[in-house]
């Protein structure tokens, strides 16, 4: 029954968005496009050991993942509780992690195409130097480490109506793609971003995702996620007890 | 008051406490439906109808006393499957059509998508199935809410103004909707503000008030309990005269129409007659449901 049900409500969900796509549109297209002229600004130049191509794969990859998994399933949530739509969810025999879990799941492969588009991208300039593998575990990794922050926008969600959610969490993306060195190294930005930057997950997603096409293993960047992966579910835990439905 | 627990009963509710904060939304609420059977609550905003609603669907965890829908606790999930509800603010997504909307309510509930086919069509809804929540009118919107509540068959139907936005016709063919799926035994806990509606199918009224149940009995029983009756005319005069009227005891004016409660109503009627030559359409009926219940909850304040 489970699977049955799971599979009904990702289905409904990926069906909103292919029907009013507007809201991922921007999602999908921004990064792509940062990502195109970013390339054709920075692709002749190395970085860490790996091309530019591939080094702003990682990076904006990042960025690629965030803008959906951050944007789509909170504003999702908060426009069903503003409409009243969760309310009729919660009444019916679904436990409500599966409902969730479905408007996260439903958005991943808009996720994963932003990863596709970047790779052709990066492809096509011929900036890009990395295995078939390296090229698997950092897709695995970029949708994986989307975890906590899709928590996160299900968080804001749960409070905030649909207008508000979309600009509190803008308000989170745009500065933490900057300050975690997504859409420049942090190198070439002020001292101070840099100490900020190791507080912020993305800085760490983008760590692991770079440490998958190059060297290390990133494990201490895994754990800071994972333990920002339980904050944020405990944050939505208690997002969802004083939910406005 | 009834007998508890009944053997029958879909729905049970002992003593039944709520609170937000300070507030006592219910305060020792017993309340048993049982199969086949229709009941409406009646009473004014904040008597606790929202707060017993939402404990019967498992939106709101209770605080004390229990309840219990089909034997379960309607928290679990599970429990829910017995359920079909129907909320006021169900806003549907526009971009999922009607069709897709009573087949995912029948997954939900765990039965086949198959099973929206004979509800789309018992509504009248099989030509719209094909069409977005967002191009459908209110009416339509509200039968698509009302299919998705019943795909299932549940053993109960928590209906919350089922019938807001329906035209006379679809109301009635609601109410006959309703009455097939009581004789197969589903029973009905019903909110409406078309009080006299649910007088020809309520099988009980239970009038809340202040969080307590003030009254649970048949319709005509609960109007009979007082001697008001019902002046309804159309009149120039304006509400401060009508309510000067010697014996009335409470005014509306709505639709161009006066209803003048009052339980003198020769005496009104002569002096009306008098002030108003104009006047026509006038009747003359029993208390109403809303009056009856206006009038408990009335004497409840004043104890």
């Amino acid at each position: 029954m489970s699977v049955r049900v799971f599979t009904n409500e990702v289905l409904e969900e990926m069906r909103g968005i292919v029907r009013e796509p507007s809201a991922l549109f921007f999602s999908v297209l921004m990064p792509v496009a940062f990502f195109l002229l970013f390339s054709s600004i920075f692709g002749d130049e190395p970085r860490a050991g790996v091309s530019a191509g591939t080094y702003m794969l990682a990076t904006y990859g990042v960025f690629g993942v965030l803008s959906v998994t951050l944007m789509t399933p909170g504003i999702g949530v908060a426009g069903d509780c503003d409409r009243g739509w969760l309310a009729v969810k919660r009444a019916t025999a679904v436990p409500l992690p599966i409902v969730l879990a479905a408007k996260v799941t439903a958005a991943l492969p808009y996720a994963l195409g932003v990863l596709v588009a970047m790779t052709v991208a990066a492809a096509g300039f011929g900036t890009l130097d990395a295995s078939a593998g390296q090229l698997l575990r950092l897709g695995g990794v970029l949708v994986l480490g989307g975890l906590p922050f899709a928590l996160l926008s299900l968080a804001v969600g749960f409070r905030a109506s649909g207008n508000a959610s979309a600009a509190i969490l803008n308000a989170i993306l745009l500065p933490s793609a900057v300050a975690s060195g997504l859409w420049m190294p942090l190198e070439i930005l002020p001292a101070a971003i840099g100490e900020v930057a190791t507080f912020l997950p993305t800085y760490h997603l983008a760590q692991l995702s770079l440490a998958q096409v190059g060297e290390g293993t990133g494990l201490g960047h895994a754990v800071v996620l994972a333990g920002a992966a339980v904050g944020m579910a405990v944050l939505a835990a208690v997002s969802y007890r004083h939910a406005r439905t | 008051m009834l007998g508890l627990p009944n053997t029958d009963a879909v729905l049970v509710a002992q003593g039944v406490h709520h609170r937000y904060g300070d507030t006592v939304a219910l305060n020792g609420v017993d309340l048993v439906v049982g199969a086949g059977e229709c009941v409406t609550l009646l009473g004014p905003n904040g008597a606790g109808k929202t707060t017993l609603v939402g404990l019967t669907i498992g939106l709101l965890a209770g605080q004390g006393g229990r309840v219990r829908v089909a034997g379960g606790d309607p928290r679990r999930a599970a429990t829910r499957r017995n359920l079909g509800v129907v909320q006021q603010a169900s806003g549907l997504p526009s971009t999922l059509k009607a069709g897709e909307l009573v087949a995912g309510a029948a997954v939900r509930a765990g039965a086949p998508r198959s099973a929206a086919g004979p509800v789309l069509d018992e509504l009248g809804l099989d030509d719209l199935a094909g069409r977005r929540a967002a191009r459908l009118s209110g009416g339509q919107r509200q039968r698509v809410a009302l299919a998705m509540a019943l795909v299932a068959d549940p053993a109960l139907l928590v209906l919350d103004e089922p019938t807001v936005g329906l035209d006379a016709a679809a109301r009635a063919q609601f109410w006959e909707i309703l009455a097939r799926r009581r004789e197969r035994g589903t029973a009905v806990l019903l909110t409406t503000h078309v009080v006299e509606e649910t007088r020809r199918v309520a099988d009980r009224v239970v009038v809340l008030h202040g969080g307590r149940v003030l009254a649970d009995e048949r319709p005509d029983a609960l109007a009979a309990r007082i001697a008001d009756r019902t002046v309804t005319a159309r009149t120039t005069l304006d509400a401060p005269r009508l309510e000067g009227l010697p014996g009335a005891v409470a005014v509306r004016v709505g639709a161009g129409r006066a209803h003048i409660t009052t339980r003198t109503p020769e005496a009104l009627l002569r002096v009306l007659l008098a002030q108003d030559p104009h006047l026509s359409e006038l009747t003359v009926e029993g208390a109403g449901l809303e009056e009856a219940a206006a009038s408990l909850t009335a004497a409840a304040v004043a104890a």
